[in-house]
């Protein structure tokens, strides 16, 4: 299958860096099409601009400095996103890859008099995600689990009708030990080799 | 009382700066003392840097001067005001950015030695207010979970031990308002934030 790994994290030599290497290797064991964006990397601006904003409604056409993006999201089959929970969320990078790519035209059109957009990302069958959180569980409860259903919700709903979502993370990085966190990664692989 | 206030759109003709320019009358009003940080004004870069991020734990989190003046702002504000246009369920991220780059250990927090748990650091915020425009109906925030009021109203809450009183206005499905429906919008606003005390 085409999988489309969406990765933020700023530091190539961070614990989140060497998760998506591993999902990764786990994917490529399975014999999968893998296309890895790194967006820090690339130093992807995550920041939707004026002409975009503008052109918000208007066809792809008018955004061809993003044509690579939006080609790739309709190309892939599986979303894989690996980043860190900031702030009870997405890193602001990955937030501005969505509001960017996920275009009119691309991810959604609003045909003619239509008063909520209509869904076309139907190429996307399973979204996936791996994170890692500083706090607990229950904190990231307390705070309405933002991060999770802006994917499992907000973006699932754009997919296929049929699209399932999996949810891997792991609670309490700041006070981890070496061996909790290799095995939260040897978890991660073996949950990408089967996806 | 010293206010500090958050915009991000990138537009400045937009709905939302009307919205900025009636939170602002309506504090006026009031008699606050506001500052305002218009991120895409600023021209305020998208999410903290490797070196920030190699920081943030660290007893010196702040390598920027903007960021070490917004420090300061949150420090001294008694409100926290944010503005912004709800996409994909949540905010923007340029506002994202701010909260990343801005709401580091030793301002936001501080994380206990003994327990490695977090400790509030905002102690000092007594109302946080969240002011958005959706273009979805208000049935379909509340199925996706609304994510951008959850992140002020409880996530930065926390932050403030608890504390601090929260405030969402909310306008949704924008395209489909009226004139009129804007205008009084505008106005709801502005009496809220007359009100703020």
């Amino acid at each position: 299958m085409k999988f489309l790994v969406v990765h933020a994290h700023p530091d190539p030599e961070s614990f989140n860096h060497e998760l998506m290497r591993r999902v990764v290797r786990g994917l490529h064991a399975a014999d999968h099409d893998v296309r890895v964006r790194d967006l820090y990397a690339e130093a992807f601006d995550p920041r939707l601009s004026l002409s975009e904003k503008r052109n918000h409604i208007a066809s792809p056409d008018t955004k061809p400095h993003l044509a690579e993006y939006f080609e790739e999201l309709r190309w892939c089959e599986v979303l894989v996103f690996v980043h860190p929970t900031w702030w009870g969320a997405q890193p602001a990078v990955l937030k501005g890859w969505i509001d960017r790519v996920w275009a009119c035209g691309v991810a959604w059109e609003l045909p003619e008099g239509a008063k909520r957009l209509k869904p076309t990302l139907h190429n996307v069958r399973r979204i996936a995600t791996f994170t890692t959180h500083g706090s607990p569980w229950r904190i990231n409860a307390l705070q309405g689990v933002p991060g999770k259903r802006t994917v499992n919700r907000s973006l699932r709903i754009i997919c296929h009708p049929l699209c399932r979502t999996r949810w891997v993370a792991m609670y309490r990085m700041d006070s981890s030990t070496p061996e909790r966190r290799e095995r939260f990664l040897r978890r991660a692989e073996r949950v990408a080799s089967r996806l | 009382m010293r206010v500090l206030v958050i915009h991000a759109h990138p537009d400045p003709e937009s709905y939302s700066r009307s919205i900025l320019l009636a939170v602002l009358a309506g504090l006026a009003h009031a008699g606050h003392e506001t500052t305002v940080i218009d991120l895409y004004g600023l021209d305020y870069p998208g999410g903290p840097t490797r070196d920030e991020w190699r920081a943030y734990e660290t007893a010196s989190p702040v390598l920027d001067s903007m960021v070490a003046e917004h420090v300061e702002l949150v420090r001294s504000a008694e409100a926290l005001i944010f503005v912004y246009p709800t996409w994909w369920s949540t905010m923007p991220a340029i506002m994202k950015s701010w909260l990343e780059r801005t709401m580091v250990m030793g301002v936001a927090f501080t994380l206990d030695e003994r327990t490695r748990l977090v400790r509030p650091g905002l102690g000092h915020v007594r109302h946080l207010v969240g002011i958005s425009t959706y273009g979805s109906p208000r049935w379909y925030v509340k199925l996706v979970n609304d994510n951008g009021r959850r992140t002020v109203t409880r996530t930065l809450r926390l932050s403030t031990g608890g504390k601090a009183r929260t405030a969402w206005l909310p306008l949704y499905s924008l395209d489909g308002q009226t004139a009129q429906g804007r205008r009084a919008f505008l106005n709801r606003v502005r009496v809220a934030m007359e009100k703020l005390s």
